[in-house]
């Protein structure tokens, strides 16, 4: 038996999102930047390898490590695209009249969820067929495509729940008022729902995007020529030496960084904003 | 969808469709008509194929690539492949040829069409501290021994001489590990292991154990491409007869290796 | 039971389905170390990261600006970075720089080896995330609540203990459980620092024997089933741990 009491039992529980980093002015990030990069070349440096040779080292391979992490960003904005576009589809699916279909689309976002995302990226790789035939010519799939396709599956899983979770937050009346004024279910979806749940859906597909954009590192691992593959060669390539090591990762880091927390600030704004008072 | 996307779909599908080549014909027309070789080469093993600071890859297999490209007077394009990708590429089409440190097995030989002679030979052996002083596989034995991910040795490793074999994506990340500690030695080919302690970075470390599977590269083509594949013999015959391989050994600071010098002698 | 694994061998000469995982006793040894090489691999982040959660929310309620800022600082970091990165970073930048100890073969070796380091990086990482969440949780217990405790007169420590962790525990369960859930999936990037986790086991496998189809699907499958046992598991909690009257 459920009761409903009107004692202060809890308040309601909103995950919050952490606060920005207080009080740092850009001047400070740089100089934790440096810090973090150099410290252990500090390390090092007492052993007695020379402190600028790391540093001279990176900014060789700086320009480089760019163009990896701009061929990273654009995997994410592919992906990004494709698993929204599917996944719109398949939460659309799960709200549906038909069973099958909503046991169909259930099935679908409930694996593709439940699985992880570098097993999916290695299933993609290995088995997604390396050209399709198509009108007698052969389409290649270069392996970036392939790794784009790997990671939109999470994505669109993802996104499915996304959707569904907004189409059901949405209060029931709306549902039944369209009803009333004999809308079609396509037109109730199209011209009043979706509208709607396009502003709830978008911190959470924001969210989603930043945890895309950190999982596109995992293209390296699949042999995709992306940031890290790049900074792995490159490692390779200047002879293994340990005092390199936390320079060139701690870049990585910081390139990632740098990208990823103005859009998570940018996310809590657009929460604020869009904030529903139910 | 509306009539107008379905159109503009359509369009661009067979637009991009053109441009492509079609797959039946064979390679070495499709090479000349496109104007590139694009060849598979390593880009994290040196001397054989690494990187440069401007991201180029060069090292004394892309050498050999832009040997066969101006033979056929085309441009050369170079593709980074891995152990574990380098056949998938060649099979699927994505590379014409692969020049990529690989062994010749019987299994190989089934997937890709790898040409005779061969034009390269290593064994296998490891790097570890000299401290250590292992003397036979067989010190191997319970030791957790750095390798690299889909080289075909491991399991022979591990299962032969009871050797813990730790596998890496690439050869940067088992290099780290073996510099830290994480593991007593590192399994690989003795080619790249010679040229490592050669390196001063390295000079605590040597390579003790005798060379064992001392097995041939093979370059490889797609199956079926005999015409492809009779080209490239008779380069590497070359090869061999004006001693390029001998002369890329020293250039890229690699000694000569028994193999490259017999097969020179038997081809002069 | 050897009779079940030499059909499993049949199969493979008859219609090419190769499962060496279960015909072969070498290879089948590899994954069921693997297997459980994940269970406790998962099992050890998720204790860890639970207590770097609860320990976080504490400090985040301190009243000094410092010990915010960096608990802040940690939870930005962690989170707007790649897991794989930190992981690369913990083990290769980070492990090479601890001392070393004399170890069973005869040479130097870190403290820490990689299961240890992927345990670390992968704690902290679900940690960043689980400090938000167990820190909305205190602050949805009402202040009448703990006012009402005081009142009887429990310590601090006594309130923070027996009052408002019992309820921020309950209501914190299900974005905890999702927490949870991606932490287990993100237990196979260990494969990246040679963690002889499934996925590692798996590619070894099928770099051996070339049935990389096979052992994908099984992969899939496996991490299916012992997701979604994670999942119900954690379902039937939350509802057992449900409070009445809210939600």
């Amino acid at each position: 038996m459920s009761y409903k009491t009107d004692l202060p039992v809890m308040k309601p529980f909103k995950p919050r999102e952490p606060e920005p980093l207080l009080g740092f002015r850009p001047w400070h990030f740089v100089v934790i930047a440096l810090i973090a990069v150099f410290g252990p070349s500090l390390a090092f440096a007492q052993a007695g390898v020379p402190l600028l040779t790391p540093f001279a080292v990176l900014l060789d391979w700086v320009p480089l490590l760019l163009q990896g992490f701009i061929f990273n960003l654009a995997i994410s904005f592919l992906a990004m695209a494709l698993g929204t576009a599917l996944g719109t589809l398949l939460g659309l699916g799960q709200i549906s009249l038909s069973r099958v279909t909503r046991g169909v689309s259930w099935f679908l976002t409930q694996f593709f969820r439940n699985a992880p995302w570098l097993v999916l990226l290695f299933f993609a790789m290995f088995l997604l067929p390396f050209e399709i035939n198509l009108l007698g010519l052969s389409i290649p799939f270069p392996d970036w495509f392939k790794a784009i396709l790997g990671l939109s599956l999470p994505v669109m899983a993802n996104v499915s729940e996304i959707v569904r979770g907004a189409v059901k937050s949405l209060p029931s009346g709306q549902w039944e008022a369209a009803e009333s004024l004999a809308y079609s279910r396509r037109q109730t979806l199209w011209l009043i729902i979706l509208p709607q749940c396009v502003k709830r859906m978008l911190p959470p597909w924001m969210n989603l995007y930043s945890i895309l954009t950190m999982a596109t590192v995992l293209a390296s691992i699949v042999g995709v020529s992306e940031v890290m593959t790049l900074t792995g060669q490159a490692l390779a390539a200047e002879g293994g030496r340990p005092e390199l090591l936390a320079p060139f990762y701690g870049f990585v880091l910081l390139l990632f960084f740098a990208y990823c927390y103005p859009i998570a600030r940018f996310t809590v704004r657009l929460e604020r904003k869009f904030a529903v008072i139910n | 969808m509306s009539n107008t996307t379905m159109n503009t779909l359509a369009s661009a599908l067979i637009v991009s469709a053109m441009g492509l080549t079609a797959a039946s014909a064979d390679v070495l027309d499709t090479i000349k008509e496109r104007g590139t070789l694009v060849v598979g080469v390593k880009a994290d093993y040196k001397p054989y194929g690494f990187l440069d600071s401007s991201g180029n890859i060069i090292g004394i297999e892309p050498d050999l690539a832009k040997d066969v490209a101006d033979k056929l007077g085309v441009e050369v394009e170079y593709v980074p492949v891995v152990s574990s990708n380098r056949m998938q590429f060649l099979e699927q089409g994505k590379i014409d040829l692969m020049i990529a440190t690989m062994t010749d097995t019987e299994d190989r030989r089934k997937v890709v069409q790898i040409v005779d002679p061969n034009y390269y030979s290593s064994g296998t052996n490891i790097l570890a501290l000299k401290s250590l002083g292992l003397k036979e596989w067989e010190d191997l034995r319970g030791k957790p021994v750095c390798g690299i991910q889909g080289a075909f040795y491991n399991k022979s490793t591990s299962q032969n001489y009871g050797a813990e074999i730790v596998a890496f994506t690439g050869t940067a990340e088992a290099y780290s590990a073996l510099k830290a500690g994480n593991c007593a030695a590192f399994v690989y080919d003795d080619s790249a292991i010679v040229a490592k302690t050669n390196d001063p970075e390295w000079s605590d470390y040597e390579m003790p154990l005798k060379t064992i599977d001392d097995a041939p590269w093979g370059l490889a083509v797609q199956l079926g491409e005999d015409e492809f594949a009779a080209l490239m013999s008779d380069m590497i015959t070359e090869w061999h007869t004006s001693g390029r391989i001998l002369e890329l050994e020293t250039e890229w600071g690699v000694a000569n290796t028994p193999f490259a010098e017999a097969m020179h002698a038997k081809f002069k | 039971m050897d009779v079940i694994f030499e059909w499993f061998r049949v199969l493979y000469d008859e219609t090419g389905i190769n499962l060496p995982f279960l015909y072969d006793a070498y290879d089948r040894n590899r994954m069921i170390d693997g297997f459980f090489t994940t269970i406790r691999l998962s099992l050890v982040c998720l204790f860890f990261s639970v207590l770097i959660g609860v320990v976080g929310a504490w400090l985040q309620g301190s009243t000094f600006k410092w010990t915010r800022r960096i608990v802040n600082g940690y939870i930005q970091l962690f989170r707007n970075t790649p897991p794989l990165v930190q992981l690369y970073f913990f083990y290769f930048a980070i492990g090479t720089m601890l001392p070393t100890v004399e170890n069973d073969w005869g040479g130097q070796s870190p403290i820490l080896g990689s299961f240890a380091w992927a345990a670390i990086s992968l704690s902290f990482f679900a940690g960043a995330f689980n400090v938000e969440i167990f820190r909305s949780g205190i602050e949805a217990v009402p202040k009448s609540t703990v006012e009402a405790a005081e009142a009887l007169g429990f310590s601090r420590l006594q309130i923070y203990r027996d009052v408002t962790l019992p309820l921020a525990f309950r209501v914190v369960l299900p974005a905890l459980n999702n927490n949870l859930v991606n932490l287990v999936k993100t237990t196979t990037l260990a494969y990246a620092i040679a963690v002889p986790e499934m996925l590692y086991e798996a590619n070894q496998i099928w770099s051996d024997n070339v049935n990389v189809t096979e052992m994908m699907i099984f992969l899939l499958l496996a991490y299916f089933v012992l997701v979604g046992i994670l999942v119900g598991g954690m379902n039937r909690w939350e509802r057992a741990m449900r409070i009445p009257g809210f939600g």
